[in-house]
């Protein structure tokens, strides 16, 4: 079977088995607190249409940004491979006619895309009940793909980030945490280009606005989601958060396909 | 035919032992596994750093004079009342160490038994859920206690062999029972979480983001209802802000949010009593596949 | 005969602990049985030859080819792993069908190759099921029917009759054995002698990762010079038929059975005793029952290499 077709093959199949765990219900049900929120602020900043655009934009992106879209990541990203060591169904897989590659890169891009599906509805019901008013505005929908464009690609990266862990480690599950939630959560803030040594960095350059320093606009929110926040260049924030993607995407394909991985007794 | 006596067993016609502990060894066995570990006894060692550091605190607090040049302006970090045992124990840093220790060393206590189908093997022995439950929360406490109770007791202790005198004491007598009844608290709730967490899957891995997630979720859930509301009483969907509320009533220090504690007591009450049902019905000897 | 499965100089570490030592082998068509205690190297064996695990010494080739790292060598193994482990959240034709796309069938052949594997062991009626809710031998039948769903010519089977009852064990002995007459190669491991008896008589004694024996039952006790055959006789007049080999020196012992009429005979000669034997019970007038060899049997040849 070639490359191709195996990556294929692998991605129908996690496509499938992910749709049918309870935990991707789980997750999925995380993802509808969002529009509770959504609905609760409309109904009590009833009319006050440029405050709620505000409130939505600014903090509700805090949550996707640096916990939805990041637990979901972790979890998936360092199933890729611990989930078949954990479970022992490795065997079941690296005894096909597939490349070993194919399993990580097959697996990988189905959790992305299961987890896209569950940013997408819960970032789309939020959005769209938070703005309701303004549903005739073209630029209502340019904003609201650009937002769903930094999430696809925070999730790329970070998945490819906890796949490569996977990979690597036997207990990824703690160092994914401390990235995740320590180092993305610390040194976003530092002054200067340390700042660039975070994937959420990049992802904040991304988003529809800037700082009043850069001559950008935004509520009071805006200072909550990007304080500190020196922005790269859009196209190099892109570029350099595909290359991340790729390169350690290619980096956990190649561990794996010369580790053995034994199970534990 | 013969009878069974005469094949080699009988029942036992006596009476099991009055000094019956049956949760002891599932505790035990659950505290050992935890150390079995290889990165948790790193971790272990390392949330006791919160305790060295607020030690650290006491013993200069006693020598101010020979720190002075160090630590100018600094003085009101190191006056040791009520309020430092209180800044210590319901640190942030501390409760996140606590989630993290609880997180790696605890989080299977229930998930591992699920996983490898061990209930049955439990249960087919004079015990019962109370007693298997029991044994799983000693493990938890086990370790609250060793990161909360003790290096409080011992801050105290330390204080007074420092000052050389029982001054301090004599000054709040009600300190340690202070610091006990926290503990406990502390001790209580994350039993209950802890468990509850650890009964919703097979996976400890999943468990383990289950524990920390729900954690951090909470406290990001209240900092934005918080922006939005403006209101303190967001707080109260905020888990470790819970807890310090609580850990200041405790300690008759200011509240950090401004509603009454009852309100915090109440939520983590709930938290405790939603555990309480889960693992009732989660925990039996026979699973059901539906 | 090529050998379908060669191994040289075969050796695998897990850490200190030496896995297999130095196992040098080949395994050619039909059925072979690999037999030896738990902890024996029969899983890491069946292992290195799927590709699982790397060698750390030695090669290890199926058909020619090194089955580490070579996905194509796949297409016609079938390997049925030991452990009781699935995708818990599927059924037991979710489970068939999903590993068979993985062979580049279209989706019409996915779908007879599974129904036809179900078939055979006996699951189309449960295959709607959650495999959770399997019994211990349907578990154990789903996870052959994926070993087989793709038509291996080569079937790796690490202890494929664990968990089934006696009538379920009947039915895939035959199984295996149906697969031997279409020509195909089985390489079966079992720690039950009786299993492997059933199945085959050409077997591979491993014991602490060192293969101690290869070849038929019969032919490997006979390399057994060291240790005495058991011949019994069950006679009209055991004590009579004894009295007559009392005086020949090429037998060490020999007992009286409980029920009386067997003699049990220790001898380094067996052929001669044999033909002895046919002399003395015609001369004597004795009537003999049975003849057997209590020890010509895997369990009594395994003790003996192992020092037992």
């Amino acid at each position: 079977m070639t490359g191709a077709n195996a990556v294929r093959q692998v991605f129908g199949f996690f496509s499938f088995l992910g749709r049918k765990t309870g935990k991707t219900r789980v997750f999925a049900i995380l993802g509808l607190i969002p529009v509770a929120l959504a609905v609760i602020v409309r109904i009590v900043l009833h009319g006050r249409g440029g405050l709620m655009a505000a409130v939505f934009t600014e903090i509700l992106m805090v949550f996707f940004l640096q916990f939805y879209i990041v637990i979901l990541a972790l979890f998936y990203g360092t199933s890729v491979t611990a989930e078949e060591i954990e479970n022992r169904t490795l065997t079941y897989l690296i005894t096909r006619p597939i490349p070993k590659p194919a399993i990580i890169l097959g697996k990988s891009a189905a959790y992305a895309v299961l987890m896209f599906a569950m940013v997408g509805v819960s970032l789309a019901l939020s959005y769209f009940i938070m703005n309701a008013a303004r549903l005739s505005d073209p630029d209502l929908y340019g904003t609201f793909f650009r937002y769903l464009g930094v999430l696809g690609l925070g999730i790329l990266a970070y998945t490819a980030f906890f796949t490569f862990l996977g990979a690597v480690l036997k207990r990824a599950i703690i160092v994914g945490m401390i990235f995740g939630f320590g180092w993305e959560n610390v040194i976003q803030y530092f002054p200067g280009s340390t700042q660039k040594l975070s994937i959420v960095h990049y992802l904040k350059s991304l988003l529809p606005y800037h700082p009043p320093s850069v001559g950008g606009g935004g509520g009071r929110g805006v200072a909550l989601l990007l304080f500190r926040l020196e922005p790269t260049t859009p196209l190099a924030a892109i570029l350099i958060l595909a290359a991340v993607t790729a390169g350690l995407l290619a980096l956990a394909c190649w561990l794996f396909r010369v580790k053995e991985y034994l199970y534990e007794d | 035919m013969a009878t069974v006596r005469e094949k080699g067993y009988t029942h036992w016609d006596g009476k099991l032992g009055e000094r019956r502990f049956p949760w002891w060894p599932i505790a035990r066995t659950g505290i050992l596994l935890a150390f079995r570990k290889k990165r948790f006894k790193f971790i272990f060692a390392g949330a006791f750093i919160p305790s060295i550091v607020f030690l650290v605190g006491l013993y200069i607090s006693e020598r101010l004079e020979d720190f002075k040049a160090i630590i100018q302006g600094s003085d009101r970090l190191l006056n040791i009342d009520p309020k430092y045992f209180a800044t210590y124990l319901a640190s942030d840093w501390l409760l996140f160490l606590i989630v993290l220790v609880l997180a790696y060393g605890a989080g299977g206590l229930i998930a591992d038994d699920l996983k490898h189908n061990s209930l049955q093997l439990y249960f087919s022995r004079p015990l019962g859920k109370k007693d298997y439950l029991a044994g799983k929360m000693s493990v938890v406490a086990f370790f609250v206690l060793i990161l909360t109770a003790l290096p409080g007791l011992l801050l105290i202790v330390f204080k007074l062999v420092f000052a050389g005198s029982f001054k301090f004491f004599l000054q709040y007598p009600w300190l340690p029972l202070s610091v006990l009844g926290y503990s406990a608290l502390l001790t209580v709730f994350f039993a209950f979480y802890v468990l509850l967490l650890s009964a919703l899957s097979k996976n400890s891995r999943y468990v383990f983001i289950l524990i920390f997630g729900a954690y951090i979720f909470s406290n990001v859930l209240f900092g934005i209802l918080h922006e939005i509301f403006e209101t303190p009483y967001m707080a109260l969907f905020s888990v470790p802000a819970n807890l310090q509320q609580a850990g200041a009533f405790v300690f008759g220090q200011k509240l950090p949010h401004a509603f009454p504690a009852v309100w915090s007591f109440a939520v983590l009450a709930g938290i405790c009593g939603l555990s309480a049902v889960v693992l009732n019905r989660k925990i039996r000897s026979v699973e059901v596949i539906k | 005969m090529t050998a379908v499965i060669a191994a040289s100089h075969l050796s695998k570490w897990y850490g200190n602990v030496l896995g297999l030592n130095d196992v040098s082998l080949e395994i050619e068509e039909g059925i072979t049985g690999l037999l030896g205690p738990n902890g024996a190297g029969k899983s890491t064996f069946m292992k290195l030859i799927t590709g699982q695990m790397k060698p750390a010494i030695g090669s290890v080739t199926v058909r020619g080819r090194k089955a580490w790292n070579d996905p194509d060598v796949y297409q016609g193994i079938g390997f049925c792993p030991e452990q009781d482990v699935f995708y818990e959240d599927v059924t037991g034709w979710e489970f068939v069908t999903g590993l068979l796309r993985f062979y580049g069938y279209s989706r019409t052949e996915i779908r007879e190759r599974a129904a036809r594997a179900l078939d055979v062991v006996d699951l189309t009626a449960d295959k709607d099921r959650l495999i959770r809710g399997y019994s211990r031998g349907m578990r154990q039948r789903v996870k052959f029917a994926q070993t087989i769903a793709h038509d291996p010519d080569i079937l790796i089977l690490d202890e494929p009759l664990s968990g089934l009852d006696p009538l379920g064990k009947r039915k895939l002995i035959k199984l295996i054995k149906d697969f031997k007459k279409q020509g195909r190669t089985v390489l079966v491991s079992s720690h039950v002698l009786p299993e492997i008896e059933a199945l085959t008589s050409r077997v591979v004694l491993i014991h602490q990762g060192k293969i101690l024996a290869q070849g038929d039952i019969p032919f490997i006790r006979e390399l057994i010079e060291a240790h005495p055959h058991q011949i019994s006789v069950r006679s009209s007049d055991p004590r009579a038929l004894a009295a007559r080999f009392v005086g020949d020196r090429s037998i060490h012992k020999m007992t009286f059975g409980a029920d009386g009429r067997t003699l049990v005979v220790e001898t380094h000669k067996r052929d001669a005793f044999f033909s002895r034997l046919t002399g003395v019970v015609i001369e004597a007038g004795i009537a003999v029952e049975e003849i057997s060899s209590p020890d010509d049997n895997l369990q009594a040849v395994f003790e003996y290499l192992v020092g037992k």
